[in-house]
């Protein structure tokens, strides 16, 4: 197919991905502020700025909720922000409408319209959980269409690439940011001892209540619930949203997730992206959690989010920026 | 009858469905006879499932200078117009042998002796003044000089129904997917309507389309040539029709930025690498081509296409220089063309036209204004053009500043007063002008797809049926010829 097109649709895939995280990511940390018993909240707030990689972009402004939400979720000027994702994943897709299905088109296109056309400012004063649950619902079910309605061809593949590096990328963050900040408040030798629900107590519960937090961020609050079953383990917490091979949003899962799709669009040809990727989830697959801790899970983090960056250099240069000089070789006419 | 047509008024007008004296005319009986029994309730149901089709389509258009481009559906009218057998004939050789010897005129000017102008057939410093005269094709030759592979030859019927040739369109015509949109939607909207006669089919132009670009592609592309559309991209007016072949061709639609010039050779760029293009049918206009001879600041051409083409590496279709005979002046000398490239007498006439560097014919055009259509040459679309019945005093006295001032640059035509049509508005039938725009394809041989579009404009009086000016449209049956 055509570079252009299949990058369109890759990047479609990534910035649908990005506004649902950064939609799930607000909605968890507003809502668990909400009943937090410290004044730890402007903290919070450009803790979630970094995970997004936006702190740069927030400027000076005070970091105040309200501000911070508005940023995230309405500001056009925020490449980051939810309304601005939504619209480069709508004109990626209005590119390639050839090839996605009507459906998918109309539901995306759905979304950007309603962003654009309601008040924001007065639904995020109002009712915030109305509108971070529209995002989400809007864009599962936009997942839910594209996958039931597009064949498994190479269009198909590149985008379910997109959504699945990014949100590896996203996962990856999520925990270092949370991680990073529970070793500043406590040290590392706390870091790992379980927080039972029923002996949380001050800085303890603040701990938990961070815990459900990341785990609500990525939808797996109760799959971990009904998994462990014990009390909140951070090692637990890191092991399910980092090394589960079942978890739709853990990062092993979404890197054998896009082996399976660059396997596919390579046939057999050698690829450098493919060898970055595999090398890449199997430091995650053969990894037990305590190896983390001992390396460094700060350190580890920054290596699996380095080398998955390198993989999407890899696809583009694989894949999207053929040029006729250097190494790649013209292709005869079929 | 039904209500339908009780107030129906044909006017002092070339009717297409009734005789002067009220008449249905044989070929449009059973038609007018079946929709006679609808009731208004059955039409106003049929015109929504009809707009559903348009609407969940995305079959629409972008007009320029609106607020950022609306999309507009281009309505197509529940009655199709019907043409019988015998009059298509005239209409198809008419047409292909215009074509036919608009490409020799084309191949002869930019490849050959320019015999026409050594001849004295059309004045030369005529070409050299025309504003898409093209020197950047000089020398490059196009397989069986089909340099029009694509025209769409505007027809109009005068108040006795002879058909004439109102443009060539020799460019980048469009409008051929609304010839294949309309009938099949006329197909679920009036399934029956078909079974009193035998429509000619319309739907195989995309092969017809992907044949001759084949058979224009150099010798260099072997057996399997790879044709591509090139489109400037999603915010051209016309981005549909150009997915739209595309699709019916299972050819790629390409950017200028999908193609990569190495070597004298056109490459697209897919995530397999590079691929070889030998055949572009290109909907970009000449100017936008390529940066490196055209406008350097265009971004949607492809750097060293030219340089591609001159070295019989790649086919351009439509190709480069065609607008040359476009220019209403030039059009003014087709017929004479005719009679010198192919030794013919033209079967489809011109309208009337009047040249005004000629001293006697601009002062009587002056004079006459008020009486007269007044066109720029270079113009398209129904832009700029003066229709002099229709015109306010202070319109006509500024095109008659223009005129003076730049004789050249306009003709002038006596109003053909296009024939109508009965067309749906509201509950009744009301009469609106019409032409008819034929698709023809020239590869080896030139064909003529049965039909083309029939343009209606919608509002009353007018004359203007551009889909840019509030026109719309009608499916087009060209019927079988009856077995004796």
């Amino acid at each position: 197919m055509l570079a252009r097109l299949a990058e369109n649709l890759f990047w479609a895939g990534r910035y649908m991905e990005r506004a649902e995280d950064t939609a799930r990511m607000v909605d968890v940390t507003y809502h668990t502020l909400l009943e937090s018993p410290y004044g730890e909240v402007s903290q919070s707030w450009e803790q979630l700025l970094e995970v997004l990689h936006l702190r740069a972009g927030f400027g000076d402004r005070p970091l105040d909720r309200d501000r911070v939400v508005r940023f995230l979720v309405a500001e056009r000027s925020n490449p980051g922000s939810i309304t601005s994702s939504v619209a480069k994943a709508r004109e990626n897709t209005r590119s390639v409408r050839e090839l996605v299905s009507t459906e998918l088109w109309e539901h995306i296109n759905d979304l950007h319209l309603a962003l654009s056309s309601r008040d924001l400012s007065r639904d995020l004063a109002d009712q915030p959980y109305e509108l971070f649950a529209s995002v989400r619902k809007a864009s599962m079910t936009i997942y839910g269409v594209a996958s039931e309605t597009m064949p498994r061809d190479d269009g198909w593949r590149f985008m379910a690439l997109g959504r699945l590096l990014e949100r590896a990328q996203m996962i990856c963050r999520l925990i270092d940011v949370r991680y990073s900040q529970l070793e500043d408040l406590a040290g590392p030798s706390r870091r790992l001892a379980p927080l039972g629900a029923e002996i949380a107590q001050g800085a303890d519960r603040t701990d938990f209540h961070h815990w459900m937090a990341v785990l609500k961020s990525a939808s797996a609050f109760e799959a971990y619930r009904r998994r462990y079953r014990s009390s909140m383990d951070p090692a637990d917490v890191v092991e399910f949203l980092l090394l589960d091979p079942d978890l739709p949003r853990s990062v092993l899962f979404c890197l054998t997730g896009s082996m399976h799709q660059l396997e596919a669009l390579r046939e057999g040809r050698p690829s450098r992206a493919a060898r970055q990727l595999g090398r890449a989830a199997s430091a995650l697959r053969y990894r037990d959690v305590s190896e983390l801790f001992d390396v460094g899970l700060h350190e580890f983090l920054g290596q699996v989010q380095s080398e998955l960056g390198q993989v999407a250099e890899s696809i583009a240069d694989e894949f999207f920026r053929h040029q006729p000089s250097g190494a790649m070789h013209a292709i005869a006419t079929a | 009858m039904s209500a339908l047509f009780d107030r129906y008024d044909t006017g002092d007008l070339f009717d297409e469905v009734f005789t002067d004296d009220g008449t249905v005319r044989p070929h449009y009986a059973g038609l007018i006879d079946r929709l006679s029994r609808l009731s208004s309730d059955d039409l106003a149901r049929r015109e929504r499932i009809r707009d559903g089709i348009f609407r969940t389509q995305g079959i629409t258009f972008t007009v320029y200078g609106d607020d950022d481009g609306v999309e507009r559906t281009f309505p197509m009218d529940l009655l199709p117009r019907i043409i019988p057998a015998d009059e298509w004939a005239t209409i198809e050789s008419g047409v292909a042998q215009r074509v036919t010897a608009l490409n020799r005129f084309l191949e002869d000017l930019y490849v050959g002796e320019q015999a026409a102008l050594h001849d004295g057939v059309v004045p030369r410093w005529l070409i050299e003044t025309a504003d898409d005269y093209a020197r950047e094709a000089f020398g490059i030759p196009v397989p069986h000089a089909a340099r029009c592979l694509v025209s769409g030859v505007d027809l109009v019927r005068d108040r006795e129904g002879t058909y004439r040739v109102l443009e060539d369109n020799l460019r980048n015509p469009s409008g051929i997917s609304y010839v294949l949109e309309n009938r099949a939607a006329m197909t679920r909207v009036l399934p029956h309507a078909f079974a009193e006669q035998r429509v000619r089919p319309v739907d195989h132009y995309g092969p017809m389309l992907l044949k001759a670009l084949r058979e224009v592609a150099p010798p260099a592309a072997g057996e399997h040539p790879v044709a591509v559309v090139l489109t400037p991209g999603v915010f051209n007016s016309a981005y549909f029709e150009h997915a739209f072949l595309a699709r019916q061709m299972g050819a790629e639609l390409v950017e200028g930025r999908d193609l990569v010039v190495d070597e004298h050779v056109v490459y697209m760029r897919t995530t397999q690498g590079l691929k070889r293009v030998d055949v572009i049918y290109r909907r970009i206009d000449d100017a936008f081509l390529d940066p490196v001879v055209f406008r350097p600041d265009s971004a949607l051409g492809v750097p060293g296409l030219l340089s591609a083409a001159r070295a019989g590496n790649v086919t351009i279709a439509n190709a480069l220089g065609n607008g040359v005979a476009d220019d209403k002046a030039v059009y003014a000398f087709v017929p004479d063309l005719i009679r010198f490239y192919l030794g013919e007498e033209p079967i489809l006439p011109n309208v009337d036209t009047y040249l005004l560097w000629e001293a006697d014919q601009r002062e009587m055009v002056i004079d006459r204004m008020a009486e007269l259509v007044v066109k720029p040459v270079a113009e398209s679309g129904g832009y700029g053009m003066l229709i002099g019945p229709h015109a306010t005093d202070e319109e006509v006295e500024q095109m008659r500043v223009r005129v003076a001032a730049d004789p050249r640059g306009y003709i002038a035509q006596e109003v053909v007063q296009l024939s109508r049509h009965p067309t749906l508005m509201g509950e009744a039938m009301e009469g609106r002008h019409v032409d008819l725009r034929p698709f023809a394809i020239a590869g080896e041989s030139v064909e003529v797809v049965p039909g083309g579009l029939t343009r209606v404009a919608l509002r009353k009086g007018s004359l203007v049926v551009n889909s840019s000016q509030g026109g719309g449209s009608k499916d087009t049956w060209v019927l079988e010829e009856r077995e004796a």
